[in-house]
């Protein structure tokens, strides 16, 4: 009878069993539950066990590395924004080594933009008319001159730097003391050309060029570049010369603008030779000289 | 053959329950694979082979859980019951139907549990169906369905299916 109930009611049968067993089971003390765990645990589960941990450990092994990648790419960003920073920082010292030598002369402004196109000849600052930076006034860096105020408006400024048509500088070669002007000229290179210096002038490849301070805008005395071609004109009365600008205009980042409380001398730059060390055969002179 | 491929897919529950689950465990919420064996395998094979398996699992559930031992045991085998009861006559292939039965059979399963678990305090009772059961049950509910469905794009029928 039992047997025929059972086959007729397996599903049942089997239900109450198993539902008898697991309260019988929950009815058991806590130091009974103990040991019959104990005793499942470390026969029958053992090799199921030791797959899992075997599993979990190659399974951790795998997430730790994931993890760690992270972590280190994470890593390798900091460390490239500190890397910047510390650049960022050396830099910001020079202009301040350099506002600090010409107290309410120069006020410093971060490049906001720059030119659309692909020449770069202006910028724009972060700095306006109400810090007091206007149009015509001289703009640069320890490096040397970048350019000129062209139009400022109250919170920022554009730029007009050497690589623009519009901005011509009056300049003096450091060792003989020869005028000319400095102008950017676009062509198959472009480049900067220093215009009306005769061919009986001595300029040479090497030299310093520094502004002269002529025609008011530009301080006397700031670094433009070096002389890096000579040659004469086609009418033989002129001399050709091309200047390589002493600023990398393609890594602005922080300028400086030159204010001037008076007289027309420039800011005192870092100390430099008024022609390359390595031109022989000319005469060299100290910076002061050019002051 | 049937017997090995049970055990074969039994093995491989314990073995991503025990290593994966707390490794993808979103805001302390973790799927409970084991259910969700139970839930499927009874669907698939009836009230007697779903009581077994709800029973036996849940025994070895037991024994590495923080509650009485039994408790999973009960809890599983009520839920095998009454899934493959239930599930007989319904499209077992249907996204729908399969979301509706895990939610359901694994909110059954945690009542159960919770509710002797946590010896009929009803606040304690209510926070945990509420924070853990819930969250598990529709976390378990995707993944699985995620599952079966990559698994089953390969074998073309059903998982643990008797129709071979």
């Amino acid at each position: 009878m039992f047997r025929l109930l059972f086959a007729r009611r397996a599903d049942w049968a089997a239900f109450t069993i198993a539902c008898v067993l697991s309260l019988s089971l929950m009815t058991l003390g806590r130091g009974q539950q103990a040991r019959a765990i104990w005793f499942v645990q470390h026969t029958l589960l053992a090799p199921v066990n030791a797959i899992v941990g075997w599993v979990d450990a190659g399974v951790g092994l795998y997430w730790e590395d994931q993890k760690l990648r992270k972590h280190l790419a994470q890593v390798q960003i900091e460390a490239d924004a500190m890397r910047s920073e510390r650049l960022e920082n050396a830099r910001l010292r020079r202009l301040l080594a350099l506002s600090q030598e010409n107290p309410n002369e120069l006020t410093a402004a971060r490049v906001t933009a720059r030119s659309l196109d692909r020449l770069g000849g202006s910028i724009t600052i972060d700095k306006g008319s109400k810090d007091g930076v206007l149009p015509n006034r001289a703009v640069i860096t320890p490096e040397g001159l970048i350019g000129r105020v062209e139009q400022a408006e109250p919170h920022e400024a554009r730029v007009l730097t050497l690589l623009h048509h519009d901005c011509a500088v009056a300049v003096r070669v450091g060792r003989s003391r020869v005028d000319g002007v400095l102008q950017w000229e676009f062509g198959e290179r472009p480049i900067l050309n220093l215009l009306y210096v005769s061919s009986q002038e001595d300029v040479k490849v090497g030299d310093l060029v520094l502004t002269s301070g002529l025609g008011g805008i530009f301080p006397e005395g700031v670094r433009v570049g070096v002389v890096s071609r000579v040659g004469i004109a086609e009418n033989g009365l002129m001399k050709e010369v091309q200047v390589k600008p002493a600023v990398d205009f393609r890594s602005l980042e922080e300028v400086l603008v030159y204010m001037p409380a008076g007289a027309g001398r420039g800011p005192r730059m870092p100390a430099v030779e008024t022609s390359a060390p390595d031109s022989s055969g000319s005469d060299s002179t100290a910076a002061g000289s050019a002051r | 053959m049937r017997g090995f491929r049970d055990a074969f897919v039994l093995i491989a529950v314990l073995i991503l329950q025990a290593t994966l689950v707390h490794r993808i465990a979103i805001a302390g919420v973790r799927p409970d694979l084991l259910v969700a064996f139970v839930v499927y395998f009874a669907w698939m094979r009836g009230p007697v082979s779903g009581v077994v398996a709800g029973f036996s699992v849940g025994l070895l559930q037991d024994m590495d859980a923080p509650g009485p031992l039994g408790l999973n045991a009960l809890a599983k085998t009520v839920v095998g019951f009454l899934v493959a009861k239930a599930g007989f006559r319904v499209h077992r292939a249907n996204v729908g139907v399969r979301f509706f039965f895990f939610l359901t059979a694994m909110l059954v399963h945690d009542v159960i549990y919770f509710a002797v678990y946590t010896a009929g305090e009803f606040g304690a009772f209510v926070r945990q169906f509420l924070f853990v059961a819930i969250p598990s049950a529709f976390y378990t509910t995707v993944l699985v369905l995620l599952l079966l469905s990559t698994v089953e794009r390969f074998s073309r029928t059903l998982l643990l299916t008797d129709e071979v």
